[in-house]
């Protein structure tokens, strides 16, 4: 805000230097803020040794990253994955259902219950994960829920505010003209639906799935307590190294296993998303 | 709420998932009255009927997951091990202990008797608890043919933390605390616990532990206590109010006093013992502490700590303790763990774990017990280039106080140290 | 409306099952061992409750002011700077995946006294001491770092379209650059500003990871004690823990609340 408020004063100066060097700045400084905190972990990654006053490791070594390729690990990336997708799937459907349901006027809907229901979908962010699992544990241990199944309710009620207001928010600047139009120039409801509405909604819904594949993704305090210890992701075996003495290299190098597939997913994303939009 | 729901035929589908969750509050409202009353499920004629029930069970032990080397020990030499009794051997890491015993209490809490802990890695704080809420199954340690090669006498095996062990934990490894210093920044190392003190508060910021209750900063805090009340005879294992209030007020106060000269001026303290040895690894501090000396011979090895770490031995002697094995007492696959614990006892498998490039866990066994083929497996051990023998770090050792001090202690720390 | 129900339903059942069992243990009615006895033992630390809540409200604000406003700098810089934009805007988002866990200890790598950032400027004497301080400038930190990205994500998800058509007629209708943030952008992004950053900062308020990593021992926010009390090999300490977990639910719906009224309000305005 005070670069613009700089910019507004600066506006009798020769326009490009403003107009050039101000966003440069500008986004050099967003870039170091978003990128700095990543480079010891991609330093301690293929460090050797590195103590302190080092700037940099003395050696390096690509242990870390080959103990990656190990079965263990492996196989804890493939459950990751299933998680995070069965997260995403049961909670961006429910979300986009709730949005749409929280969104119009509805016979026997008043605004009051609508309100009500908005406040409901947001209630579970107000539970913390900890406090949830610990309720819920006893209950879908009593169930005999398996344990899968017991993460992946738990961790979908977890995702289910962040899913239903992707959605809730993208509705809110949906076009129903772009319908009427559809159904005016003679298309079925099934294709109003299909076509019209999923193709607007596309951006939201990536966005909600997304983020709710992170939801079971990178959770721990579920998986740990309600997995009870035998369905182990990365975050587990991530928790264990980082609680190791010496466990910097094992650690970076899981940390970065966890973030690189959902970059390459966000990357993949974005990369439909463009081309649904020069297409368009 | 559930009432509410049904209002709407629509949602008529999603009945049994209602039903599911009105039948489990039920479930859990009825279970958690019960829960005392702990069904001692299988009993067994004697080992040989446990190796039989164990063949084909497949044993889930919890163990503290962040020691590299006691993971390989599992996963490389105790599994293979067990697979030639017909038993898997899954090994589930945690991050703290308490995290299993949690999760048996939650299970029994559910009324679940096919619970998912086989077998945890035990002793101390977790023990003690486990024993106040009947979670471990107890008196069968006897059944185990290797119980008879450990001295039945042994006071580190027969009480844990002043619990006594009464057959519901099986030995697994002796541990020392032990203190190590940077060799390079201190030049003349002192040989007391006051001495240490006396050099902390010489050295401002190069001296700090862990903040209890995290475990091996709760041992300092009673070594301290101890050491200001004059040795370990001065003070009565038994936890009671007067003692606390004759003993404790005396090491609370030097802590106190020697707050500002610490790391950070005692404003904080390292979280745990990883924490600390960062500081230490990164030159902050010259002095560490742990209860697992045997893990110092590999972190100098791969670098974790730098190589002029020398072991403190202090003339006074330190706290030993063992460790366990224990069985939760709704464990679902009861014969194998059994089969396991006593597999672990085994002379082999306890030679082997002793050996610094394995593990260098200390054993539980009486070496005079063993035969001589047995015994020659033991003499034939490498030492550590770092870590001196158990028989001189035990040197002068005194035992565990009761349980019932430790969070005594911890919250007087917490309430006026702690503070900062 | 109908289409709501599975989710409100799932939500309304897991949640209000959770919170009854946590209630009922704080009140010492489902004691892991022993008779069900009613007791406010749990409760009657108030002081210590209410030290812990204040540290709690007070690290979720200061990390919600600070997400949002470099959130919707991210965001404005995304829209406004074209080619350049596009680039924090992609970076940024490509922080979102990193999970808080892993997150804090990069933040701890790169803040701790002998961090990556004090090696870089050859561990000064007078460097600031930003983990474990009585500040929690390291807590906060992280979350600023990870949440701002969120919350341009979430602004830029939602107005993207309508702003930049919005800004170029405004553009070619002579309006400048502040004009165009303060009566095109700001107005299309308040509801997605308050709406996220009230998701901060209940989030922030439950955080367990990066307190713990990167605070100090004490005063304990209302998610470290809860965690601690609940680990605690005393088996007194899981009511305490439960009624810490409890309040700290209270806060947040509090805090939702209040933040729903906001949304109702900028909503009505825009």
């Amino acid at each position: 805000m005070s670069l613009s408020r700089s910019e507004v004063s600066r506006r009798r100066r020769p326009r490009w230097r403003v107009r050039t060097v101000l966003p440069l700045l500008l986004g050099l400084a967003l870039l170091i803020w978003i990128m700095l905190p990543l480079v010891p972990v991609l330093l301690w990654s293929a460090a050797g040794a590195w103590r302190a006053p080092d700037v940099l490791p003395s050696s390096w070594t690509a242990d870390a990253a080959l103990s990656l390729a190990e079965p263990e690990v492996l196989m804890a990336g493939v459950r990751s994955l299933g998680l995070g997708l069965s997260v995403a799937v049961t909670a961006t459907v429910l979300g986009g259902l709730a949005a749409f349901g929280l969104r119009g006027p509805t016979p026997g809907g008043s605004p009051a219950s609508t309100r009500l229901i908005g406040f409901v979908m947001l209630t579970p962010l107000a539970v913390p994960p900890f406090a949830l699992v610990m309720g819920s544990n006893v209950l879908l241990l009593g169930a005999r829920a398996p344990s899968f199944l017991g993460v992946l309710i738990v961790l979908t009620v977890t995702a289910l505010p962040y899913t239903t207001y992707m959605f809730v928010t993208a509705l809110a600047s949906y076009e129903d003209r772009f319908e009427a139009v559809a159904r005016t120039l003679g298309a079925s409801p099934a294709q109003v639906v299909l076509k019209v509405r999923l193709g607007l909604l596309m951006p939201a819904i990536a966005r909600a799935g997304f983020l709710a594949f992170l939801v079971g993704w990178s959770d721990y305090i579920t998986t740990v307590l309600i997995g009870g210890g035998q369905f182990i992701t990365l975050p587990l075996l991530l928790g264990s190294a980082a609680s190791s003495t010496g466990g910097e290299q094992l650690t970076a190098a899981l940390s970065l296993a966890m973030i690189v597939p959902p970059v390459v997913l966000l990357i993949l994303l974005a990369r439909r998303g463009a081309r649904g939009r020069t297409s368009s | 709420m559930i009432r509410h729901t049904s209002r709407t035929p629509r949602l008529r589908r999603l009945g049994p998932l209602a039903g599911a969750g009105v039948a489990t509050l039920l479930l859990t409202s009825c279970a958690s009255g019960s829960s005392g009353s702990s069904a001692e499920t299988q009993e067994f004629e004697d080992f040989d009927a446990v190796l039989e029930a164990a063949e084909g069970q497949t044993v889930d032990l919890w163990m503290y997951g962040g020691d590299e080397q006691g993971n390989a020990y599992v996963d490389e030499h105790l599994a293979p091990a067990a697979e030639e009794l017909g038993v898997t051997l899954r090994r589930v890491p945690v991050t703290d202990t308490a995290d299993a015993l949690n999760r048996v209490l939650d299970e029994r809490q559910a009324g679940r008797e096919d619970g998912s802990v086989d077998l945890v890695w035990v002793n101390g704080p977790t023990f003690s608890t486990g024993q106040q809420a009947e979670a471990w199954r107890c008196g069968w340690t006897e059944m185990l043919p290797n119980m008879a090669l450990t001295h039945p006498q042994d006071p580190l095996l027969t009480d844990d933390f002043g619990t006594p062990v009464d057959g519901c934990e099986s030995p697994w490894h002796k541990a020392q605390f032990t203190y190590f210093y940077n060799s390079e920044t201190v030049e003349e190392p002192p040989s007391t616990l006051p001495e240490l003190l006396d050099w902390a508060g010489e050295n401002p910021g190069r001296f700090t532990y862990p903040g209890p209750p995290d475990f091996t900063g709760s041992v300092f805090l009673r070594e301290v206590m101890i050491s200001q009340a004059g040795g370990a005879e001065e003070i009565p294992l038994q936890y009671s109010e007067e003692n606390f209030e004759e003993f404790a007020p005396a090491a609370i106060q030097t802590l106190e006093e020697l707050a500002p000269s610490l790391w950070r001026e005692g404003s904080t303290y390292p979280r745990d013992e990883q924490a600390l040895n960062e500081l230490f690894t990164d030159g902050e501090v010259d002095y560490g502490m742990t209860y697992g000396p045997a893990r110092l011979t590999e972190l100098l090895d791969s670098g974790a700590l730098p190589e002029s770490t020398r072991v403190l031995p202090l003339e006074e002697g330190t706290v030993g303790n063992a460790s366990f094995l224990a069985i939760p007492v709704n464990a679902a696959d009861t014969a194998g763990a059994m089969a396991v614990a006593n597999l672990a006892l085994s002379p082999e498998q306890q030679a082997l774990k002793a050996n610094p490039d394995v593990w260098g866990q200390f054993t539980v066994l009486d070496l005079t017990r063993l035969d001589s083929a047995d015994q020659t497996q033991f003499e034939e051990l490498p030492s550590s280039p770092v870590v001196p023998s158990y028989e001189e770090l035990s040197e002068n050792a005194h035992s565990e106080l009761d349980f019932d001090w430790v969070p005594a202690l911890d919250e007087a720390w917490r309430e006026s140290v702690g503070r900062g | 409306m109908l289409t709501a129900a599975p989710a409100v339903i799932l939500v309304l059942l897991v949640l209000g099952a959770a919170l009854i069992m946590v209630g009922l243990q704080s009140l010492g009615l489902m004691p892991v061992f022993g008779e069900p006895q009613l007791s406010l033992n749990a409760w009657a630390d108030s002081t210590s409750l209410l030290e812990s809540a204040g540290v709690s409200v007070y690290i979720a604000t200061l990390s919600t002011v600070l997400s949002a406003g470099l959130g919707l700098l991210i965001a404005v810089y995304a829209l406004t700077a074209g080619r350049g934009g596009r680039l924090v805007a992609a970076v940024s988002a490509a922080t979102i995946p990193i999970p808080h866990l892993v997150a804090s200890g990069a933040i701890g790598l790169l803040l701790a006294d002998a961090g990556f950032l004090a090696r870089l400027f050859g561990m000064p004497e007078g460097f600031p001491q930003l983990v474990a301080t009585q500040w929690w400038t390291a807590v906060i930190l992280e979350f600023a770092w990870k949440e701002s990205a969120f919350v341009a994500l979430v602004i830029l998800g939602s107005i993207s379209r309508s702003a930049m058509a919005l800004s170029e007629t405004a553009s070619t209708l002579g309006a400048s650059a502040w004009q165009r943030f303060c009566h095109v952008i700001l107005p299309l992004a308040r509801l997605p500003l308050v709406v996220s950053g009230l998701v901060v900062f209940v989030y922030t308020l439950g955080s367990y990871e990066s307190p713990w990593l990167l605070g100090p021992l004490a005063p304990e926010p209302l998610s470290v004690r809860a965690v601690r009390l609940f680990g605690s090999t005393q088996l007194s300490a899981r009511p305490e823990a439960m009624a810490t977990a409890l309040t700290s639910v209270v806060i947040a719906v509090l805090a939702i609340a209040v933040g729903l009224l906001l949304v109702r309000r900028s909503g009505d305005r825009s």
